[in-house]
């Protein structure tokens, strides 16, 4: 009797969690999934089954275009994070002493400050009257103040890094935090030169961190439509920032959802991709 | 240590120290222009004041905004650590293979592009008639910092021992005195650290809430919108104010973090 009483109570636990996060989550993205095969009828959504929206990304290349654009984009980001993370998280963990976490907390700390604040403040040091400028005239390094750094796809770039390179250095961390010293010595002793001990024993226990970290930097950049929308300007416009505009001023949603579909799906090869191949790796 | 090594050493001792700088030089700049007045961007060193943050008083739609913040985030600690706590409670003591379905499903929100999230909840809410308002916000942001608080009370559970609640139902314990009085008492900080975390990320949350606010405005939908009139020093007053706030919280998670790590070493 116990068994089944058991048995009852998990399956009701199951039921009640699954329709949960059915709720919540997936009939959301279901709803969302099929809207992009939606049309739309002056402020009327046309509930009818069609491809347009689909055929449309494919026929205008500017779609296509931005599309590319802004993955490439997110892979700059990305690899500018890691070049520029990496040998933080590399420095704290060896290097740092007892002060590691002190200086990693004050890595954290930007990550929770005002995300639409920092993007704002960028263009006061971006600009043309911007910080940059003005400590590049002090130097005398410029005489005319540099134009390419507002208003293009290199602020975009820039604001992006500045933004998600804390999550490239905490999972790093944290990963090249758990190599115990004795391994890099014993790696040493056995006549490795640093680079070497570098090549084959730090960097691969250090790769996981890495992986998380790039991965979830680029998904961030390659979604992000408010950065582009504040210091974008007319050519660093992304592909958020389009799917972004035809739930507003267009009012296109069955387009924007298409769009947004196409992200989801590159985003979950991209995840699961990565998932399969540091496992592969690990094996 | 070989001269090359120490070499690479100082070079990444300035790179850390640099983008130290750069990642709070936008936080500096806003704190500063709290206080100081600026022309054609020159900076009038003689203009220093605190009037801006006396006069943030009677800026009723900023107030209004951070109110409305306050709001979102108490409830989404409270619905978010309840609903973790429960998927966490069920992850760790079912045997079945849907929970690993479960998880990946309940991480969803958290890996995909926030806009996806935002947008789906929007169509969703359309469709099942759904006004948009806070409580909308709410549901949004109980979905995104889900994971993370079911995470965080998970790594918490699976380091309690089995026998610890079996003793406790073995000494007659009640259902709902052995959480009351064992497991509680045992989470108890991981709950708060993820209620926490919970409440600090609401705060700021911009991405999936533009989708989802109807009338009223959050506070950094309040500072999207007030953008394209530039900011005020009042604003920059407020975003000092919450900048405060949100690094006191920072600082209290990784107190308690590094407390407990300390009572689990001794």
């Amino acid at each position: 009797m116990k068994l089944i009483s058991d048995y009852f109570r998990t399956s009701i636990w199951t039921v009640i969690s699954f329709i949960l996060v059915i709720f919540l989550i997936l009939i959301p993205l279901a709803s969302f999934l099929s809207y992009s095969f939606f049309t739309v009828d002056g402020l009327d959504i046309n509930h009818e089954f069609s491809l347009d929206n689909y055929k449309e990304f494919f026929i205008d290349e500017i779609y296509i275009n931005t599309f590319v654009r802004t993955i490439f984009l997110a892979l700059v980001v990305m690899s500018s994070c890691i070049l520029l993370g990496y040998p933080v998280a590399y420095f704290l963990a060896r290097y740092a002493g007892r002060y590691k976490y002190v200086i990693l907390l004050m890595l954290i700390i930007p990550l929770f400050m005002s995300y639409i604040i920092k993007i704002y403040m960028m263009r006061s040091i971006l600009g043309y009257s911007g910080l940059i400028n003005k400590v590049l005239k002090m130097m005398g390094l410029i005489e005319k103040p540099l134009e390419f750094f507002l208003w293009n796809q290199n602020s975009v770039i820039i604001t992006l890094v500045i933004i998600l390179l804390p999550l490239i250095i905490i999972p790093t961390f944290t990963s090249l935090d758990k190599i115990p010293k004795n391994i890099i010595e014993a790696s040493f002793d056995l006549g490795c030169k640093p680079f070497q001990a570098f090549r084959y024993v730090i960097f691969p226990i250090g790769f996981p961190g890495l992986v998380v970290g790039g991965i979830f930097v680029f998904i961030l950049a390659l979604g992000d439509f408010v950065t582009p929308q504040l210091v974008g300007g007319t050519s660093g416009f992304t592909y958020g920032k389009i799917i972004y505009s035809n739930f507003g001023m267009a009012f296109n949603w069955p387009f924007g959802a298409a769009l947004a579909s196409i992200l989801l799906f590159v985003s979950v090869i991209i995840i699961s991709l990565t998932n399969y191949l540091t496992k592969k790796l690990k094996a | 240590m070989t001269k090359l090594e120490n070499f690479t050493k100082y070079i990444m001792a300035i790179l850390t120290g640099l983008i130290v700088a750069a990642l709070y030089a936008p936080i500096v700049m806003t704190i500063f222009f709290s206080f100081y007045k600026s022309r054609k961007g020159k900076v009038n060193w003689d203009s220093f004041s605190y009037e801006p943050y006396t006069k943030l008083i009677f800026e009723k739609q900023i107030l209004e905004s951070l109110l409305n913040s306050l709001y979102v985030g108490g409830v989404t600690v409270i619905c978010s650590v309840i609903i973790g706590f429960y998927f966490a409670n069920y992850y760790h003591t079912s045997r079945g293979k849907m929970k690993e379905l479960l998880q990946f499903i309940i991480f969803l929100p958290f890996l995909l592009p926030p806009i996806i999230t935002g947008l789906s909840l929007l169509i969703f809410f359309r469709e099942i008639n759904l006004p948009r308002s806070l409580n909308t916000v709410v549901i949004g942001h109980t979905i995104f910092v889900l994971a993370i608080v079911f995470k965080i009370i998970l790594n918490k559970l699976e380091t309690l021992k089995p026998s610890l609640m079996e003793s406790a139902y073995d000494l007659g314990a009640s259902k709902i005195q052995a959480f009351w009085y064992v497991l509680l008492p045992n989470i108890k900080l991981s709950l708060i650290i993820a209620g926490l975390l919970a409440f600090t990320i609401s705060l700021d949350e911009t991405l999936i809430t533009l989708f989802l606010i109807g009338n009223d405005t959050t506070w950094p939908i309040k500072l999207w919108a007030k953008m394209r009139v530039g900011f005020s020093k009042q604003v920059n007053a407020s975003v000092t104010l919450i900048l405060i706030l949100t690094s006191f919280l920072v600082l209290l998670i990784a107190t308690i973090i590094s407390r407990s790590e300390k009572r689990i070493m001794y």
